[in-house]
Parts: structure tokens; sequence; C-alpha cells
């Protein structure tokens, strides 16, 4: 029943062995060497601040809808990180392996990098960048702030919250595990057919990258569910669908898309599962297999995908540009309407990422008329963002900088993208580096709107701003890092180069992969700058801490609580009166008003089963990708134990009453910045494991 | 600057090809704002003659890539019409209202039905011609008929189109010439002004077969079979390769096209049939073993066995596959190197 594979297979190890470990790669032993010392220095600060306790109290067992969004903020900067350093390699090894008379190192022929091996690094610089970088970056910032732009305590299931998240964790540290034992897939980040199946990828390349992308969606859709839940049932009273705060609107379009579509790419990677697996023909170009079955199904998922992590990054612009332009947003009702349409259109353009697949012209007319619409509600926001600054009083402050440049990026993306959509453009620069820097301005729009985010809502999340001058400097090499790389690459488009080439067969192109690389050296350079920003800004954070409203004209319900929000979130649930309801109470002299009677607040305990579930399903994907029979069942087997001994627990809740509360608000107003664990009533932090003291 | 005298030279009459031929719709005044307007323009200019820095996409030499050209510079211009004043607003609103400088602060403004009109409206009719434009271009270009190679042909009746049947393998092209009962792998050569017809279709994996200045990138896929059309407007030789990842030798992957005369196309001809190999179905599974062309090694057949094409892919729908060895995935160091070797020793 099994497929046979190739090559040696035990019944205790699977395809495993020590011939796996790529000891001889000096590249990868130097990664494995960085990531040893940095494990250690780790586990040794951790151990040194005595912070044991607090990492498996506070973090890891949590299901506090705000540090989780935390955890998934960090996963996706660590994501971030590994896959900028694949770009850092693909750029250098693409400026080295121009022409036949380049030189080779490493046991490269040309530059240091094997094809096979450049071949996994862009498609795990893709999977990362798109899955375990953007889109827990954004998940976790809608995490923190959905509950409490509607006023709400935590999310609606905060158990499955965890759970998400330690499957996207296991998802990740599944990718980073490929990288030390086995191979990565080298069929893009998409996944080329039929090069993914067996006879082409016989390795277990394929494997990781498959169970790993599983993991994270299976993740991002339970994910989906828990906010859409929210934003649907949770909402705090007076808080009607008029008032929703415009990033609200953008979550709930995005995880629309989410709660559809990410379904779709799960049954695709499942029927893959089954031709490497058991021998099936649903993708392969023979025996009745149809390999264009997977590029629709992938592509229904993957375009949609596309706007699930962009609709949040627009959601954010619009929440930094009225604070810092003092005004309310121009056309909300708009806004709401473009953003569910371009929810609802992203359904209908998947086909025209294979617009040169010689389908007949009606099809590739349709999916083209479709793919231009998405420019009408986009076109929009862009004019909506203006007019919000028209008649107000801009302060550049560093969100507003990264908020606005995110404009210019979504005008030379929205340029370029009319240019693909146009399938005949598309004919010339469907596979090109043209296409390539097209998207990378979409998704350049999403990093900025997040360091915008991540500027704008830091004091809201920790009590303190970001130290501006580093920040400010960040941002300027930042985005002459963009231009120095991206400029030339759309250029190269224009010249004819195509994606992927691990051996640049025409010296023409020389001169400006070089200064790619210039441009790569500058983002390196503003990296620094980015780690100064954060050192300065937690050495001085006793001079930057800030009130409930930490920018003195924010408007929406958030920042009526206090700065760091308390684990409750509200001391009493708020009454919404406006749909900017800190700019409502603050005209009206409200700001500091005091909650006449406080209730007994219901909050959920901790639990450590989310992370229980993670870590099997890491082992169950690991014992998937190298055939390990025994260790799939054990881990299949424990999984389903868990849930069904979480499902019959019971006391996973419990109450603070409201005299408790109302000392710790008290206590509060006194300046006693306390951390919040100590602020936990009679000294007893929550429970852990379900109530299981 | 050479990017430059290449542009001019491009639109200049080819007489020695068999006369005139059309390089699609009027648009060489559109294209050359579209490259001024470029910023990477300016990049090359700086770079060595010697680099032959040529923008292909914007310096076609077939009827199809000048049809698409056209359209990319249409497209470009009707955008740069709305994306150019829009940031121009953008800028200017940044600048006047920067500190509240512009005066008129309105807290409260966030509404105006006259504006709204307006935001909405601008995309929509600039979507509304974009389509349009799209979808005429669709059709002129449409790989299963395009109608530019159609009406070309139709205005010289005299010239038959010659049949090109394409088989990409890991990671070679083989060309077969079923009127001419010859093939080549890893080199074209079409006559100017004669309209091609090609066949396509895949041993192993799926291939984009891209000749940059001549036709667009389609599909080429195992087990099915898709067409493509171009003329060549202008002799001379112009690059293709595969634009769609392939497996390890994907790199490598590129084919020289020469356009020639047609009575130089008639010589060839001859030339190649007077050779001795013959590709017949079981020297085409040779062929067809992974091969990574480092050396950028073309051959040449002088008979090919009849129905070779549908062959291969029934053959395909039927199961057959080329599988990658172990040996050209984790360790194909080994196996670049001897290739290398060969070709120095050529």
């Amino acid at each position: 029943m099994l497929v046979h594979i190739d090559g040696p297979w035990s019944p205790l190890l699977g395809r495993l062995a020590l011939t796996e470990i790529p000891y001889k790669n000096p590249i990868l032993v130097g990664t494995f060497l960085f990531a040893v010392v940095l494990a250690v220095v780790l586990v040794g600060l951790t151990t040194y601040f005595g912070f044991w306790r607090t990492l498996w109290r506070d973090w890891l067992t949590s299901v506090d809808h705000k540090k989780i969004g935390i955890m998934y903020i960090l996963i996706g900067l660590v994501m971030l990180f590994r896959g900028f350093i694949d770009a850092v390699m693909m750029r250098t090894q693409q400026a080295m392996a121009v022409g036949p008379h380049s030189a080779g190192y490493l046991d490269a022929v040309h530059g240091y990098l094997t094809p096979y091996h450049f071949d996994q690094i862009y498609t795990a610089h893709g999977t990362i960048m798109i899955l375990f970088a953007a889109t827990p970056l954004l998940v976790g910032i809608m995490n923190i702030l959905v509950p409490l732009q509607i006023g709400a305590r935590d999310m609606a299931y905060p158990y499955l919250n965890a759970v998400s998240l330690w499957l996207t964790a296991a998802g990740a540290a599944l990718v980073m595990a490929s990288l030390f034992i086995g191979d990565f897939a080298h069929a893009g980040w998409f996944g080329i057919v039929p090069v993914m199946e067996l006879p082409y990828s016989p390795g277990v390349g394929v494997d990781y990258w498959m169970w790993a992308f599983q993991l994270s969606s299976i993740g991002t859709t339970l994910g989906g569910i828990n906010l859409l839940a929210t934003i649907v049932k949770m909402r705090a009273p007076g808080m009607t669908w008029g008032r929703l705060p415009i990033f609200t609107w953008a979550s709930l379009s995005a995880n629309l898309i989410s709660l559809t579509t990410f379904p779709v790419v799960t049954v695709a990677l499942a029927l893959l599962a089954l031709d490497r697996y058991l021998g099936t023909h649903f993708y392969t170009a023979g025996l009745g297999g149809n390999l264009m079955l997977y590029n629709d199904l992938f592509w229904i998922w993957g375009h949609p995908e596309v706007y699930f992590v962009i609709l949040p990054a627009f959601g954010m612009i619009s929440e930094i540009i009225p604070t810092f332009a003092e005004k309310p947003l121009f056309g909300y009702m708009g806004m709401v309407v473009a953003s569910l349409g371009i929810a609802g259109v992203s359904w209908g353009v998947w086909l025209h990422h294979f617009f040169t697949m010689a389908a007949a012209p009606a099809v590739n007319a349709f999916f083209s008329i479709t793919t231009m619409a998405v420019g009408i509600p986009t076109g929009v926001k862009v004019f909506n963002w203006a007019f919000t600054m028209f008649r107000g009083r801009l302060r550049f402050d560093l969100p507003m900088m990264w908020a606005s440049a995110a404009l210019f990026f979504l005008l030379v993306g929205g340029l370029t993208g009319m240019m693909n959509a146009f399938a005949t453009n598309d004919y010339m620069v469907h596979n090109s580096v043209f296409v390539v820097a097209h998207f990378h301005m979409m998704l350049l729009l999403i990093v900025y709107a997040i360091f915008g985010g991540v500027n704008y809502w830091f004091p809201k999340v920790f009590g303190f701003r970001l130290e501006q001058r580093f920040g400010r400097m960040f941002f300027w090499l930042f985005t002459a890092g963009t231009a120095v790389v991206f400029v030339p690459m759309f250029t190269l488009g224009f010249m004819g180069m195509t994606r992927r080439l691990d051996y640049v067969a025409f010296p023409q192109w020389q001169p400006l992969l070089d200064i790619e690389v210039v441009g790569i050296v500058i983002y390196v350079l503003s990296a620094a700058f980015l780690v100064a920003q954060l050192y300065v800004s937690l050495r001085d954070r006793a001079q930057n801490r800030v009130g409930a409203d930490a920018w003195g004209t924010s408007r929406s319900l958030e920042w009526i609580t206090h700065s760091p929000v308390p684990f409750y979130n509200f001391a009493v649930t708020p009454e919404v009166h406006a749909r900017d309801e800190r700019s409502w109470r603050h005209e009206r002299g409200l700001d500091d008003a005091a909650p006449v009677v406080y209730e007994d607040i219901h909050m959920p305990c901790k639990t450590a089963i989310p992370l229980g579930l993670g870590a099997l399903g890491f082992g169950l994907a690991f014992a998937l990708v190298w055939r390990i029979w025994w260790l799939a069942l054990l881990c299949s087997g424990a999984i389903v134990a868990l849930i069904v001994i979480r499902a019959f627990m019971t006391g996973t809740s419990y109450t603070i009453p409201a005299r408790d509360v109302e000392k710790m608000e008290h206590d509060r107003k006194r300046g006693a910045a306390k951390p919040a664990r100590a602020q936990v009533p009679g000294g007893s932090p929550a429970p852990v494991l379900g109530g299981g003291t | 600057m050479r990017g430059f005298l290449r542009w001019g030279r491009a639109r200049a009459v080819d007489s020695g090809a068999g006369g005139r031929w059309p390089r699609g719709p009027a648009g060489i005044g559109a294209r050359r704002i579209l490259r001024w307007l470029w910023p990477g323009t300016l990049l090359t200019g700086c770079a060595p003659a010697t680099t032959r820095a040529t923008f292909w996409m914007l310096d076609p030499k077939g009827v199809i890539a000048a049809t698409q050209t056209h359209y990319l510079a249409l497209d470009v211009l009707v955008m740069l019409f709305i994306i150019v004043p829009t940031g121009a607003l953008i800028i200017g609103i940044m600048r006047r209202y920067r500190g509240g400088r512009g005066g008129a602060y309105d807290a409260h403004w966030d509404h105006s039905n006259a504006i709204e009109a307006v935001v909405w409206g601008i995309p929509i009719i600039t979507v509304g011609i974009l389509s349009y434009y799209s979808v005429k271009a669709i059709y002129a270009v449409d790989p299963n008929r395009p109608a530019v190679i159609s009406r070309a042909a139709a205005a010289h009746p005299g010239r038959p189109p010659l049949d090109v049947d394409v088989i990409s393998t890991d990671w070679q092209w083989v060309f077969l010439y079923p009127q001419q009962h010859i093939a080549t792998v890893d080199r074209l050569v079409v006559p100017v002004g004669t309209p091609v017809r090609f066949r396509l279709t895949s041993a192993t994996v799926v291939n984009d077969f891209y000749i940059p200045q001549l036709v667009g990138m389609i599909d080429v896929m195992p087990g099915m079979r898709v067409r493509q059309a171009l003329i060549a407007s202008r002799p001379g030789t112009y690059e293709g390769f595969s634009a769609n990842y392939a497996g390890a030798g994907f790199s490598w992957m590129d084919f020289e096209t020469r356009a020639v005369g047609r009575g130089v196309f008639r010589a060839w001809v001859k030339k190649v049939q007077g050779g001795s190999r013959r590709l017949t179905y079981a020297q085409f599974e040779r062929v067809a073993r992974p091969t990574i062309d480092v050396s950028a090694h073309v051959s040449y057949y002088a008979w090919v066995e009849p129905g070779l094409f549908r062959h291969v892919v029934t053959e395909v729908r039927d199961g057959k596959t080329y599988p990658t060895p172990m040996a050209m995935t984790e360790n194909m160091t080994a196996y670049l190197q001897s290739r290398a070797a060969q070709a120095s020793a050529h």
C-alpha cells in the first residue's frame, strides 16, 4: 500500500540516518554553531535571571490573547531574520555566478551554492516570509488588537488561540529542523508540480515543506475561526457594526478569507501527501493525474492569502494616519466596503498565477478583468488616506513615517500590479524578476505597515514608547536599501531576467546584480539601527512611559485602558458611544472617568495542553517526513488523547472578585507600575493545566 | 549608451529578410516615452558597452513580441496618468498640512459625497479602459490562434507556415521539424518573415518556453500539448530559455534562436538532412535522460521517427517518467564538475 522509496529505511529510524546530517557543508555547520551558541546564551540568561518560572507560567502556558500575540510576533521576527539571511545568500550567489567563466567555491561550479542548495534557499525564503513571518506577525497583531478594539476580555476561544499559536510554532520549528537534518524542498514556495512528485523530488525536502505548511495552515484556520467568532460575538455594548474600528473591519475581512481558503490548501496538500506516500496519481503527469488541479487548488488559497496578509496592513495604516492627522478617517463606510470588496474579489482572481497555461482567451480575459478590479477598492483606499490627511494637522512621528511611506509602495505595487493583471504583459514577465520585484513592493508595504503598527501600539502593550532617533535612521536606511535592491530588479525584469536562476548565463545583467548586493548591504546596516533602537528603548524605558493614550491624539477604544494593558483588558466592560470612542470621551472630558461599580471578571485558566499539542504536532510531522511509522502512530494517539482529556476537564476558568479588580485599579492609579503577575489577587496566580491545582 | 542605439536600430526597415513585416500596432512613440521614464535606463546607461545591455522587453524583434510591447506601453501610460497625479496629491497634502500649517484644520471633516464619487469613479473608469485593451490584447496574441499572426500571414499568402514541435526534457529542448524530418537539441532556427507554428509538450516536468524578443512565455506541460506561434521580423540571434523552474539543471536550460533569411534556412535544412544521426524514440529516451547542459552543447538529427511528438505525449500519459537520480540532487557537485571539465575539453 505504501509507495516504495529507494534508499535505506529501518523500522526504528525510518529514512533517518547519520548521513542525512549535512556536517560536510561549511555553511550549514556555521549556521548550526551559531544556533548552538545562541541557544546556550539564551538558556544561560534565562537561568541567570531566574526567568524559567515566569517563562512557563506567564508565557508558555498562557492563554492571554496579548501574550499569545507577542509570542506570534516573536516567531515572526525570528523567521523574518532567517528569511532575510536566505535573501542575502540568493543575492550574493546570483551576483557571483554570472557567465561561464565565473569562479566557483565550496564545491559549486559557479558562485558558492550548488543548484540544489540554492533551490532550497529560495523555496525556504518564500515559504518562511509568507507563512512564518508575514502571517504570524499579522496574526499576532490581530490577536493583540482585536479584543482590545471591541472591548472584549479575551478571544472567544482562548484555549483554541493557544493551540493555533503552538501549531504555527511547530511548523516554524520543522522548517528550522530541515536546515540541520536532511533537506528542504527545492520546488518553490508554492510547490511546482510535478517537480514535487517522487520521481523528481526523491528526498525528504518536499515532505518537510508539506508538513510544515500543513501545521501552520491548520493553526491559521483555527485562528481565523477564533477571530471571526470574537468579532461577531464579543463586542462591548454599543459597539455596533457602524462603530467597529477600521482595523477590526480589516481583520474581519481577512479572516473571512482565511476561514474559506485555508481548508482548500489543506486539501491540496493532503492530496499531494497521498501521491507521495500511497502512490496515488492526483497531480502526476500520467496515469490520470492532473497537475493543473494542484495549481488551481493551491492558488484558490494562494491569492486570497495575499489579501489575508495585506488587509490587516491596510487596517493598520487606516488607524495610524487618523491619529497623526488628528482627524477621523475619511470615508469610513467606503473603507469598509473596500475591505470587504477586496476579500470578495480575492476568490475570483487565482488563475492569473498561470495566465501562461494557454487557456482559451475568454478564460484569461475573465481573470484579467477580475484581477484589475482589485485595483478599484485599493485605489479608493489610497485616495481616502490622502483625504484623511487633507485639512489635518500632520505629525510625522515614527508610526506615521512608516505608514505614509507604505502609501508609495502601494502606488508602485499598484502600477506594476496593473501591468501584471494585463494578461499579455504577464506573458512577457510571468516568471521574470519583474514579478518578483512587484510582489516584494506589496510585501514591503506590509512590512512598512507592520513596523508602523509595532511602533504605534508598542506603548499600549508594554507601557513605554520606542526610541525615535535610531528608529528614524533605521527607517531611512531600510528605505534606501529597498530602493537600491528593487529598482535594479525591476530593470532586470525589463531586460528579460527570469526567477530562480542559480547560474546567470547573460553577463549583461552583472552590473545590476552587483547593485542589488549593495542594497542588501544597506539592509544589513539598517538592521544594526533596529537593534540599537530596541536596546535604547529598553534602557531608557523609564523616561518613555506613557499613559492610556500614548500619542495624545489616538482615537479608538483600545486607548482608553491602561498602558500596558492589564491582563483583564478593561476594569469594567466599556460602553461604546462613538466610532472613535477615545476621541469622543476626550472631547467630553471623560479621559479619567473611573467606573462607579466594579464587577466580577470571568477569566480563562492557563493550560499547558496547547504547548503539548504543538510539540506532538511537530513530532508527528517529523515522523511522517522520515517515515518513522511507530512515532507517527504514537504522536497521533497522544494528540487524540490530549484533545479528549481536555474536553472532559472542568474548572478551566476562574473569577476575579470585584473588590480585587477595584484594588488593582487603585494600585495602578497610585502609579504602582508593578509587574502584571503581582497584581493577581491573593498572590496566587491563575492555576495551570485547566484548574487542576 | 549602447541600449539607445539598439533601440534605434530595432525600428530600421529590414529589406534583406523578405520585405517589410508588421511590428504590431503603431505604438513606438509610447514605447519611447516609457523608456525615458524608466529609472533603470540611467543605471544601465552607465554599464560598459561590452555587457550588451539590452531591454529585451522593450526591444521586440517579432510580431507577437511587438504587439505585447505595444500593449505594455499603453497600459503603463494609462496607469501613469493616474499614479503620477495621485502621488503628487499625496506629497502635496503631506507638505501642506504638516503641523497644521495649511490652516483650515477641521477636526471632524470625514465625509464628502462629491469626493467619494470621484475616488470611486476614477479607479472604475481606469479599470474599465484597461479591461477593454486587455481583452483586445489577449485575442491579438492568443497562443492558440494569434490574430496578429493570422493577419500577417493573410497579407503574404505565398509563405506557408513552418511547423516546429517542441519537447522539453530534463533539462534540454528538443526541436522537431516534421515537414523537414529533422531535429535539433538546444538550437532553434527559423526563417524570417514566415509564420512559425509550435506544438509543445514536456517529457518530464513543466517548463515555460520563452524567447523574450520574439514571443512570450507559454507553459510546456507533460502529457499535454499546447500551441504557440511567432513571426521573426529581423534576422538575428535571440536568446531563448525555460522561464519556469524545472529542477537542478534549470539555470542552464537555454537555447539560441537563429532567425535567418528564407534562403539561408533552406540551405541549413539541407545541411542537417545530410547528417547521419537518426532520432528514433529509443534515441529520444537517451536524450531525455536528466542532463545538465553546462556546455551549451547542440546536436542535430538528419532523420526523425514519424509521430515522435505524439509518441512522447502518449507515453507520458501512460505514466512514463524520467526520474531525477539522487546524484543530481544532494550530490550533484561531482556531476557538475565532470560536465564542466568536458565542456572545457571541447
